[in-house]
């Protein structure tokens, strides 16, 4: 069975039940109607080409020309979401990008401004009462793991900076970038001072 | 396989039948299963025909303005995906020979909002009627083994695509594995009838299934059949073990 093609109708799947609960997404997706676009994920063997019209189709096609073409690593792309993002990682040479760049700022849009309103969702099946207190226990549950989350992380910052002291407090680092900054200049200054005085010697 | 009997006569599965009676014969079958057709087909490859179908839109190399037919269409799944892709200036035609599974695929494709550039036409295989050099791409699946002349089809085939253009003929062929053979016979001999009684109350059509797909050609006798009538570049991709096969040849 053909795993990419198996992966593809997933994906596709996923893509089109999420996109159609969002009603504002028709709205979004309009600009892009009649678009091709082809993902390269440095994670992946095969292309992903995405064609967009009333809704997406998922092709595994490396052959026909599309409006943009990008290649990207699977942990950059969390970033994509925001389209400000595009032309910096495209700078930091984390996005390779050829074509239409609307196409993939429209595509990246369409995606971050998804708004699903999970409790009217999960209403249609367990009805209002039992939908609206599952949706606010897990966001007090999310809330709550984030909360000890940024504990947890200001704890292991400390025990690390100031108890172990395992790790370089930033205005440390900062200090030392600046000091070596500094040395960095003046090696400069001082080779070039150094040759000019080398060539007055040899003109002598 | 394919032992071809008397010029007047044809294989009706494991029978011999006369040629003129064979489209009929067909036809009562399709007439049978249509209106679960899309059910049985999942029930019974347990969803595995999506993927073959999917691989073959993956080989078609279509795109936004082409002209496709999708002969035997039966219910549209291939006309589905074609009409997006090749979008409002493209044309996608959705041809059967049996009006039973073209009104379901008609139904089927308007319930999913597919208008406009989807059109619906009641053909045979073997004598197209459409003009020469019309078509950028021929897809056919599943449909080929129940022609009564299956290289008058694909001459036909040839005549209505481009030149560039490309045919894809989706069929059930010969297994690789002498071991995946028997296990498929045995499915298909002694499973597939029984479901197909169980749910379409007709367990007639699904042995005729099972015959007619031990009759049609293996995948390079079909090569040679699309290299007679002219398709050049001639390839095929075995699927699940060559339980079925994706042909593809080019009109240059």
């Amino acid at each position: 069975m053909p795993a990419p093609q198996l992966l593809a109708g997933a994906l596709e799947l996923a893509l089109n039940k999420v996109l159609s609960l969002d009603n504002a997404s028709q709205q979004r997706l309009a600009p892009l109607c009649g678009k091709r676009m082809r993902v390269k994920l440095k994670e992946l063997p095969w292309p992903l080409t995405f064609v967009f019209s009333s809704q997406i189709d998922l092709l595994m096609d490396d052959e026909q020309p599309v409006d943009c073409a990008m290649e990207l690593s699977l942990t950059h792309l969390q970033e994509m979401q925001d389209p400000a993002n595009i032309s910096a990682l495209i700078q930091d040479k984390k996005l390779s990008l050829n074509g239409d760049m609307h196409t993939a700022q429209s595509f990246a849009a369409l995606l971050k401004e998804l708004d699903i309103d999970w409790e009217e969702q999960l209403s249609r099946y367990t009805g209002d009462v039992f939908a609206h207190q599952s949706v606010q226990l897990a966001k007090s549950l999310h809330q709550r793991a984030k909360g000890h989350l940024q504990q947890l992380g200001q704890i292991i910052k400390d025990g690390a900076l100031h108890e172990k002291q395992l790790a370089a407090h930033p205005l440390a680092v900062e200090d030392f970038s600046r000091d070596v900054n500094k040395l960095r200049a003046d090696t400069a200054r001082f080779e070039a001072r150094l040759s000019q005085l080398e060539q007055l010697k040899a003109s002598r | 396989m394919n032992q071809q009997p008397e010029s007047n006569q044809t294989h009706f599965g494991y029978k011999t039948v006369d040629k003129d009676s064979k489209a009929s014969m067909v036809a009562g079958v399709f007439h049978s299963v249509a209106a679960k057709y899309d059910l049985m087909n999942d029930l019974l490859s347990m969803g595995i025909h999506r993927i073959w179908k999917r691989f073959t839109i993956d080989c078609s190399g279509v795109r936004a303005g082409h002209r496709v037919l999708d002969l035997a269409g039966g219910t549209g799944d291939l006309a589905a995906k074609f009409s997006r892709l090749v979008g409002e200036k493209g044309q996608v035609v959705l041809a059967d020979i049996n009006d039973s599974m073209l009104k379901v695929g008609r139904d089927k494709l308007r319930d999913k909002g597919i208008v406009g550039n989807v059109e619906y036409v009641q053909a045979n295989a073997e004598c197209l009627p459409f003009p020469d050099n019309h078509f950028d791409l021929i897809t056919i699946a599943f449909g080929l083994r129940n022609v009564t002349d299956k290289d008058k089809a694909l001459a036909s085939m040839f005549r209505v695509l481009k030149p560039g253009g490309r045919l894809l003929v989706l069929e059930f062929s010969k297994p690789e594995i002498e071991a995946l053979s028997k296990a498929y016979d045995l499915y298909s001999f002694h499973v597939l009838p029984k479901v197909g009684q169980l749910v379409v109350g007709d367990a007639e059509s699904y042995q005729y299934l099972a015959e007619s797909i031990r009759m049609h050609p293996d995948q390079d006798t079909l090569k040679g059949m699309m290299e007679t009538v002219g398709f050049e570049q001639v390839t095929y991709h075995n699927l699940t073990g060559g339980i079925v096969a994706l042909h593809r040849g080019f009109k240059f």
